[in-house]
């Protein structure tokens, strides 16, 4: 009961590190969408007509910005500068970017990959598709939106294909997935509190600082474990912390049946608030969810990542509507990525059937060692910010986010190649095995 | 016939008797090779070629409506309020569809998941 009661304070005292800022939280507020009429140098006033409405209101341009910078007759979305007074535009986003060939391919490749890894570990691309659609030219909120309309269908088919191979625990899923809506609700309430209390910079670089902590640590262990498991014998066994938990009779009890877990309700609790938390914020609540069903709950690698796709398609579908409600979905982007991440998510899900379950934890742990090296190269730059170093150079500034921009995408590749290499071979093992056994028994 | 024979020993097994003058029997090794090669596969493994083509087609006909009407997918699509419904359902159907087009290519491709 102590033991219990330790776990639920500890969680709701780690709340606050976890969540994180602006890339995947709510739908953002100050922001109007609408088309500029007309644009006034002398007076830096420009005329803007809201969507859905017939009447246009002037908006003053803000302190550093031109009137060049204001397009006309292209749907933007306008973010107000409230401190800098009524109607003072911050900042003007083009909403939806012109589409070449080039991008269109991109897209599809970018999804293809991310789905591989999605089908593969339960969770992934989402922390490359976001920046990279956002460098090729959208805005963030609309990349969010259209990523997080993206990632339900696909984690629909994928965790499809994974229950199909007796995988994907739906009970343990359902359960994780309604802990963490509440843990999204309590993730954006705090995220509104230190943006309140320490800006957008402090906020970013806590946000930084904590999720590579995270990590770091979570990721680290998993490539210990993963490690430990390649060397020693082939079965994984369950981890002592998440036999402990399942000593803990605390009604109500519940079986999750394909997880092969008997344990008490009150121990997803912790897991499923910060899956929620981090997949509300940054989109890749499977971070925590998975290594939290493996080494809390006590499921295997291969249950844990196909039951994360279950809670990802249910908080996805959440998202979305919510995203939706707000008008921000570039149903292009959407569909040009589920182009690719439809294949590759199968693909992923049924490479899961000829690995090991240490190859699981392998490409979990290595994508989110490098996805912390990304996130470690943005901290110089928010310290710069908020003014406890002195500004970087612009070279530095670019240096340091063209390598966060390339870590992500070596992330992404590392772990395509890792599962195509470990599927392709275990392939090639199962043929040859089912050749030798119709050798001895036709033979 | 021993079926474990490959190709090279039936082609060289059937050269030799048929050097010999045994063509009967020369014949029967090349049908034999024939006959294993053309073996049908059983009914439950057969490649769904047809789905995949029809699913594709569907697929490929909803993106060339897509990117031949952007701006009104673009407008209509971002309204807000319930106009969610449009990509969350277009987002669904699409993944049904397409989701379908890419098993059948897989199954096609050879590409199935271990049978335990």
């Amino acid at each position: 009961m102590k033991k219990l009661l330790f776990i639920i304070l500890g969680a709701l005292l780690i709340l606050p590190m976890v969540s994180t800022a602006h890339a995947g939280g709510p739908p953002p507020k100050d922001v109007m969408k609408g088309v500029f009429l007309s644009v006034d140098d002398a007076s830096r006033t420009a005329q803007f007509k809201k969507s859905g409405t017939e009447e246009t209101t002037a908006l003053v341009l803000g302190a550093d910005m031109q009137p060049g910078d204001v397009r006309l007759n292209k749907k933007v979305m306008v973010s107000l500068d409230k401190h800098a007074g009524e109607n003072v535009i911050k900042s003007i986003d083009i909403m939806f970017m012109d589409m070449s060939v080039t991008k269109i391919i991109a897209l599809l490749v970018i999804g293809l990959i991310g789905g591989l890894l999605s089908g593969f570990i339960g969770s992934g691309g989402a922390f490359v598709l976001t920046p990279a659609m956002m460098s090729l030219g959208a805005p963030g909120a609309i990349a969010v939106a259209s990523n997080m309309c993206h990632k339900f269908p696909k984690a629909m088919v994928g965790a499809y294909k994974r229950y199909k191979y007796g995988q994907a625990d739906i009970k343990l899923g359902l359960v994780m997935a309604v802990t963490a809506i509440v843990g999204v609700q309590i993730g954006i309430k705090i995220q509104k509190y230190i943006l309140n209390h320490f800006g957008n910079a402090g906020s970013n670089l806590y946000v930084s600082f904590i999720f590579m902590v995270v990590l770091v640590f979570v990721g680290g262990y998993v490539l210990y474990d993963a490690y430990k498991l390649s060397k020693g014998s082939d079965e994984a066994k369950v981890s002592s912390l998440a036999l402990r938990m399942q000593k803990i009779n605390l009604p109500p009890m519940m079986y999750f049946k394909v997880a092969k877990v008997r344990l008490s309700a009150w121990i997803t609790i912790p897991v499923g608030l910060f899956t929620g938390m981090l997949a509300a914020t940054i989109a890749v609540g499977g971070f925590i969810g998975v290594p939290g069903m493996i080494y809390v709950v006590g499921a295997s690698a291969v249950v844990a990542s196909a039951t994360e796709l279950i809670i990802a398609f249910v908080m996805g579908a959440w998202g979305s509507i919510q995203w939706g409600l707000s008008g921000l979905i570039d149903i292009r982007l959407t569909l040009l990525i589920l182009a690719g991440s439809l294949i590759g998510v199968q693909l992923g899900a049924l490479g899961t059937t000829y690995v090991k379950d240490y190859m699981i934890k392998l490409v979990m742990a290595s994508t989110m060692l490098i996805v912390a090296v990304s996130r470690g190269a943005k901290i110089p730059g928010y310290l710069a910010d908020l003014n406890l170093r002195p500004a970087l150079e612009p070279q530095t500034a670019h240096f340091l986010s063209q390598i966060s921009f390339w870590a992500l995408v070596a992330a992404l590749a590392s772990a395509g190649l890792i599962i195509s290499v470990a599927m392709f071979r275990g392939m090639v093992q199962a043929k040859s095995e089912a050749k030798v056994k119709e050798i001895f028994t036709h033979g | 016939m021993d079926a474990s024979l490959t190709k090279f020993d039936r082609n060289m097994a059937a050269a030799a008797f048929a050097e010999a003058g045994e063509f009967e029997t020369a014949k029967e090794f090349l049908a034999e090779k024939q006959a294993t090669a053309k073996k049908p596969e059983p009914a439950g493994v057969r490649k769904p070629y047809g789905k995949m083509i029809i699913f594709g087609a569907i697929s490929l006909f909803g993106y060339v409506l897509l990117i031949t009407n952007q701006k009104l997918v673009t407008e209509a699509f971002t309204m807000g309020g319930w106009h969610a419904a449009y990509p969350v359902g277009t987002a669904l159907i699409f993944s049904f569809v397409h989701g379908a087009f890419a098993s059948n290519l897989l199954s096609v491709l050879g590409i199935e998941a271990k049978k335990h």
